[in-house]
This record gives C-alpha cells, sequence and structure tokens, in this order.
C-alpha cells in the first residue's frame, strides 16, 4: 500500500515538472519589441535614454526592450524562422540584400505616404536608398559610417610630411617615409600604414579605381581592370613593406597597430574615435578622407531600423520607428558623436559640419558608395579567403581572382 | 503494487527513475537527430516557408563544395594527429602519477586544470601565446631560434597549434581515466613480476599496457569523438581562416546552417561527419577490441 503511494507521488511529480517546463516555455508579450545589438555601455546608455524620452513623447506605446548581446545576426534570422522576431530590429545596410530577397521585411511605403513629419528627402540619398529594393523602402538608416584617413601627427611632423595624402601616389611616397626601424634592431617597427586582408577595405580602392564587385545586373566585376588594379596598388603596399597587417603586428586589429605606434596610418570608420580616446590616449591622431585613385570614393556603412512582415503591432512599430529615425530621436542618439547622423538637418543641427573631426566624415558623404552586394552571405566569407590566401600565403592577386569568380558567382540573389 | 517477480519490481523501479532523463535525451538529443537526418535532404532555408524535396542533391553539391573537401581533410589531420598524442602522452602522465613521488597530488592537480577550465577561456589564452609577439616566439627566442610568425593566420601552422591546444587540454582528463585503471590493476602481479626480476620499465610494458587496455580503447574512443567533433577551439582562435586552413567539418555545418541559413546543407555535412564517426568508431572496435590479452 504505501509503495503504491510512492509510486503515484513519483508520477505527479514528473507531470508537474513538465508542465512547468511547457509552461515556461511559452511566451506572453502583449506589447511591442524592439531589439539591438550590444556593443558598449556608453550605447547602451544612450539607447536606454533615447528611449525614455520616446515613452515621454508617445506614453500609449508599450513597449520591452531586448537587446542581444551577441551573435546578433545568427540570432535574428532564428527568431524570424521561429516567427519569434521582434516588431523592430537593427539591420546592417550590408547584410540587407538577403532580406529583401526573402521577402521578410515590411515596406513601409505606406507609412511614409501617411506620415507627413517623416522627411525622407532629409535623409542622404546614399544611405536612405541601401534600404530600398525593387521601388520599395524597406527601413531607414538610424546612423552612418565611413572609412576616412587616421593618421599619427607626430609621425607626420618627424619625417617633414605637411600634408595628409591626397590620391595614391602621395599615399604610397608618405609611406614609405614613415616607414623605419625606430629602434635599430633591423627590423621595422613603424609602418607608412596598416591594412586588413579584408574585401570592404579592398573595395573602398575598387571604388575609387572606378571599379565594382558586380555591375547593376549582378555580373561580377572581380575580374575587371578597374578592380585588379586596385586590388594590385593595395596589396603592393604590403609587398613593398610601407604597410602592414594587424596580424603581422600581433594585434586584433587596425585600431591596436595605429595605438602601439607600428603604423603612421591605418584606414577606419569612427569605430576607431572613442577606442583611440580610451586605450591610447597619448596618440594625438588626426583624420582626413580618403585618398583619391582616379576619383574620389569611400564605402558607406549603415545600420537601420526595419520591421519584419510578420511584426504582431507594425503601427506601433511605425510610431517608434518614426521616432528613433525622425530629426529629434536622431539628434539625441547622436548628438554625443557617438555614432553619425544620416540625416543632413540634424548634422547640421549637431554643428557636425564645424567641428574638425566629424567634418571629415560628413564631408565623405558625398562620394561614399553604399556596400551592398546582391550575393548570399558566402561571398563575403568566400572573397576573405581568397584575399587571406593573398595576403597570408602570397599567392598571386590576379590568379586568386580568376579563382574566386566561379566560386562566387554561385551563390547570386536572382 | 503487486509485483509477480523481485526482476519486475526492479525494472518497474529502473524506468521510473529513468523516465526523467530519457525524456529530456529524446527531447534534447534523440529527435533532434532524426530531425537533421530529416532535414537533410531538403533545401531548407529558415526564413522562406516552402521547404522543396531535394533527395540526395545536399549530399552530391557537398561532395563537390571544396571548402568542405578541405574541411574533411583538415579534421583527418587534425584527428590523426591528437588521438595517439593524447593517448600516449595521458597514459604516461598517469603512469607517472602513480609512483611515490613528492607533490604528486599538486601535479595531479595541476595537469586536470586544463581540462575543467572552459575551452573559450583556454583558447582565449592560448591566442595571445600563439601570436607574433606572444610567449611561444618568445621562448623560442631565448632558445636562440629566430621565430616571427603569427601561428593562427599562418595557413601552415594555424591547424597544428589548435591541434597542440587540445592535446594539452584534454590530456588531463584522460589521465583520470587511466588513473582509476592503474588502481585496478593487482598489485600482486607487480609483486609477482619483482620476484621473476623484472624492472620498472618491464612491468610497464608487460603489465600495465596490457592490463590497461578496456581503458585506453574507453579514451582512444572518446578522443577519436572529440576530435571529429571539434568546433568551439576553432571558432575561437581562427573562425576557420586564414584561407580555410583550420575550416573542421563542425564549424563547416555551423557556418553553412547558422550564417548561409542552409539548414538541409549544414544537415547533410553534420550527417556525413556522424557516419565517419560511426564507421571509425565500428573499425576500432572490430580491429582493436577492449578486451583481448
Amino acid at each position: 500500500m504505501k509503495k503504491n503511494l510512492t509510486v503515484k507521488k513519483l508520477a505527479y511529480l514528473l507531470l508537474a515538472t513538465l508542465l512547468v517546463l511547457t509552461i515556461g516555455c511559452s511566451e506572453s508579450a502583449e506589447t511591442l519589441r524592439y531589439t539591438s545589438w550590444q556593443s558598449s555601455p556608453v550605447e547602451q546608455s544612450i539607447i536606454r535614454q533615447n528611449l525614455e524620452s520616446f515613452k515621454k513623447d508617445n506614453p500609449d506605446v508599450a513597449f520591452k526592450y531586448e537587446p542581444i548581446p551577441g551573435n546578433y545576426p545568427e540570432k535574428i534570422q532564428l527568431m524570424l524562422g521561429t516567427h519569434t522576431a521582434p516588431d523592430l530590429f537593427w539591420l546592417k545596410s550590408f547584410t540587407a540584400p538577403s532580406f529583401y530577397h526573402f521577402d521578410i521585411l515590411k515596406p513601409l511605403d505606406d507609412y511614409v505616404q501617411r506620415d507627413t513629419t517623416f522627411d525622407i528627402n532629409d535623409f542622404f540619398p546614399v544611405f536612405r536608398d541601401s534600404y530600398k529594393d525593387r521601388g520599395h523602402f524597406y527601413g531607414f538608416p538610424k546612423d552612418f559610417n565611413v572609412y576616412v584617413l587616421f593618421y599619427n601627427k607626430k609621425m607626420f611632423a618627424q619625417a617633414g610630411i605637411s600634408a595628409a595624402p591626397k590620391n595614391w601616389a602621395e599615399l604610397e611616397n608618405a609611406a614609405r617615409k614613415l616607414t623605419k626601424d625606430t629602434n635599430g634592431d633591423g627590423k621595422t617597427d613603424q609602418y607608412g600604414l596598416v591594412i586588413e586582408p579584408a574585401i570592404e577595405m579592398l573595395m573602398a580602392f575598387v571604388y575609387q579605381n572606378g571599379g565594382e564587385f558586380h555591375d547593376a545586373q549582378g555580373n561580377l566585376k572581380i575580374n575587371d581592370p578597374a578592380f585588379t588594379q586596385a586590388l594590385t596598388f593595395y596589396h603592393g603596399l604590403y609587398e613593398k613593406k610601407i604597410a602592414t597587417i594587424p596580424s603581422d603586428m600581433g594585434a586584433g586589429w587596425n585600431g591596436d597597430v595605429i595605438g602601439r605606434k607600428n603604423a603612421a596610418m591605418a584606414i577606419s570608420g569612427g569605430w576607431m574615435i572613442p577606442y583611440l580616446k580610451e586605450a591610447y590616449p597619448d596618440i594625438e591622431w588626426g583624420v582626413v578622407p580618403l585618398p583619391a585613385g582616379k576619383k574620389q570614393a569611400t564605402l558607406a556603412f549603415s545600420t537601420g531600423f526595419v520591421i519584419p512582415k510578420e511584426a504582431k503591432y507594425p503601427d506601433q512599430a511605425w510610431t517608434m520607428l518614426a521616432y528613433l529615425a525622425g530629426k529629434k530621436g536622431m539628434a539625441e542618439w547622436t548628438k554625443s558623436g557617438l555614432a553619425l547622423p544620416t540625416r543632413k538637418s540634424v548634422a547640421e543641427a549637431n554643428g557636425f559640419y564645424k567641428d574638425p573631426v566629424y567634418k571629415v566624415f560628413m564631408e565623405s558623404v558625398p562620394f561614399a558608395v553604399n556596400f551592398k552586394i546582391n550575393y548570399m552571405q558566402r561571398w563575403y566569407d568566400e572573397s576573405n579567403a581568397a584575399l587571406q590566401a593573398i595576403f597570408y600565403k602570397g599567392k598571386d592577386p590576379i590568379l586568386t581572382m580568376k579563382e574566386l569568380e566561379p566560386r562566387v558567382a554561385k551563390y547570386r540573389l536572382k | 503494487m503487486k509485483f509477480k517477480s523481485i526482476n519486475q519490481e526492479q525494472a518497474v523501479w529502473a524506468y521510473t527513475f529513468l523516465a526523467f532523463p530519457l525524456l529530456l535525451i529524446s527531447v534534447f538529443i534523440f529527435l533532434p537527430i532524426v530531425f537533421a537526418f530529416g532535414v537533410s535532404f531538403f533545401d531548407w532555408n529558415l526564413l522562406i516557408p516552402d521547404k522543396p524535396f531535394v533527395g540526395l542533391g545536399n549530399y552530391i553539391e557537398i561532395f563537390k563544395d571544396d571548402v568542405f573537401i578541405k574541411a574533411v581533410k583538415n579534421t583527418l589531420f587534425y584527428t590523426i594527429g591528437v588521438v595517439p598524442t593524447q593517448t600516449i602522452l595521458a597514459m604516461f602522465l598517469a603512469f607517472l602519477m602513480n609512483q611515490k613521488i613528492p607533490g604528486k597530488t599538486f601535479f595531479r592537480v595541476a595537469i586536470y586544470i586544463p581540462a575543467i577550465t572552459s575551452s573559450v577561456v583556454t583558447s582565449i589564452i592560448f591566442v595571445w601565446i600563439y601570436s607574433k609577439p606572444g610567449l611561444l616566439n618568445f621562448l623560442l627566442s631565448k632558445l636562440g631560434i629566430e621565430s616571427n610568425i603569427d601561428y593562427l593566420t599562418n595557413p601552415s601552422t594555424v591547424l597544428p597549434a589548435i591541434m597542440m591546444l587540445n592535446v594539452w587540454s584534454t590530456s588531463g582528463y584522460f589521465m583520470v581515466s587511466f588513473l582509476a585503471g592503474l588502481q585496478n590493476i593487482p598489485q600482486s602481479l607487480y609483486e609477482a613480476a619483482k620476484i621473476d626480476g623484472a624492472n620498472t620499465w618491464q612491468q610497464f610494458w608487460k603489465i600495465t599496457v596490457p592490463m590497461l587496455r578496456p581503458v585506453t580503447y574507453f579514451v582512444m574512443v572518446m578522443s577519436l569523438i572529440g576530435c571529429f567533433q571539434v568546433f568551439d577551439q576553432v571558432f575561437v582562435m581562427s573562425s576557420g581562416g586564414p584561407d580555410n586552413a583550420s575550416t573542421t567539418m563542425s564549424y563547416f555545418a555551423y557556418q553553412n546552417s547558422f550564417k548561409y541559413f542552409r539548414f538541409g546543407f549544414g544537415a547533410a555535412s553534420a550527417i556525413v561527419l556522424a557516419m565517419i564517426i560511426f564507421t571509425t568508431t565500428a573499425i576500432q572496435k572490430k580491429y582493436f577490441p577492449p578486451d583481448s590479452y
């Protein structure tokens, strides 16, 4: 009899555990969900401050902010696939083409038409149109970045260079003058320039040379002379030992190389600024637009807000988007200089055209080229593997590009 | 409840206690395996609702994918390098630790610590050791060997570097298995050997090694499976690079499933990996059985 009871008790216990498990899994959010990645505590505090202001202006929109600490693109894609995606989230314009191709984002044209205060002509076209696909707007950029040239002022003075390089020839000359062995051990420990074996950095040079990754129809152009010349020049700087790469210096990225005084110049976006200020406050740096090739060009990166097709509260999500990407929200988001505004009026109001540092970024906007490749994500890893073969294995650049073309061609988005 | 026999009673109780773990294992392991096997026959991109059946299409594509072929080669190279080194080292360490040497406990702990440390942490430590101005190059320069390479971005050193890390971090774990095996060898065998005049070296080869055979089998199987599935060190230390020189099969499966969102393709590569592991273990069981002396 007693044994009987224990068996029953055990069975109940099992059932109860199961019940708790199943209930724990279900979600009951009656509010709009907003998601972003997390890159720094400073950024987090501005996001929350921004949301507080939104709440004041729109007390009727209930929302929940759910940041994702790591592996953001993977997590977002999984959430979309399992129908648990947030109603509003951040998307880099660079990863957006697959999202348009698979048709999972909500077109925002109707909202744009209805919402008269959301002035889309105020956005810089290059960033705004990176969220436009086949005539529809799928998102709006909250901020942007472009590649610029950072340089060490002291090293320039020591080498007797008075003006920052304005074209490829000047860049090469300056890099040669700046490359030296400072402690006399026979090894170069100060290079003119630090570059990365990364496709996005190479692309800035390709665009300057009048080349492109693929044409408007999507045909690959990586074996056109305009592309290969740029690659030869870019890799040549390294081959001539007047430029270095971070791994040669035991560094994780450009910021550490210029910070540790192993290079006089570095190509980077605005994310370099807070890093240098915090980690290497002793470096006196300046910033200028990228030197021009046949023409001036740089790469444009932007991050925008998008609403998935399956959003439960699309109207509220738009209200939030319109606030955060609107003049007021963007001014608050960008005024500290953590991010650069994609609206001209906000940049002017923030005084960014007068600031000696931000001015350079704002002045790069007119010739910035949107970094948007209409291929499935694997094109990126294949291209970087090819560049790694060139830089780390010394493989011939021209031959590598010939081999790369059929490998990437498979991943074209139709 | 009345039981017909003691056996039945034991069975009922055994299953009662096993029920919950079995349920968990079924939900989180068995079902996903079956599911992944099914998925591997579909072209499934999570983001679009329709998932066309492609039959063996994914498997055919996999074997035409030269990154996958490279991943298979890398994984085999890795396993062939790591398993014997690890097993011999672990056995040797266990033999040493079983002697009456001063500070034995300290050494046991010191050797076991890497095994209980998170692999992400040890990977990051080794990223620094292997970097150009890192500890390894420094030590080599002290020995008079001038080496100026960054081990993790050099295509010819990246995989051996990760292999060394794995040998270092798991030898301690397998040493404990061998230690347990050593304790099970009857002391009388050694006494008899001593009477016969065998020295320590002969005792090791003629008694310890054969008597440890079941443990050796276990260690080999476990480390074989672990090596075939190597993922976290690659993920943290090299992301499969440079130029796919350290892309392993699990990393390839991860990349394709969660970065390129080709679930069917990723699942197919995982199934191929499972098949390879299954086959090698079966061969091992057939030709090196655990219990033949």
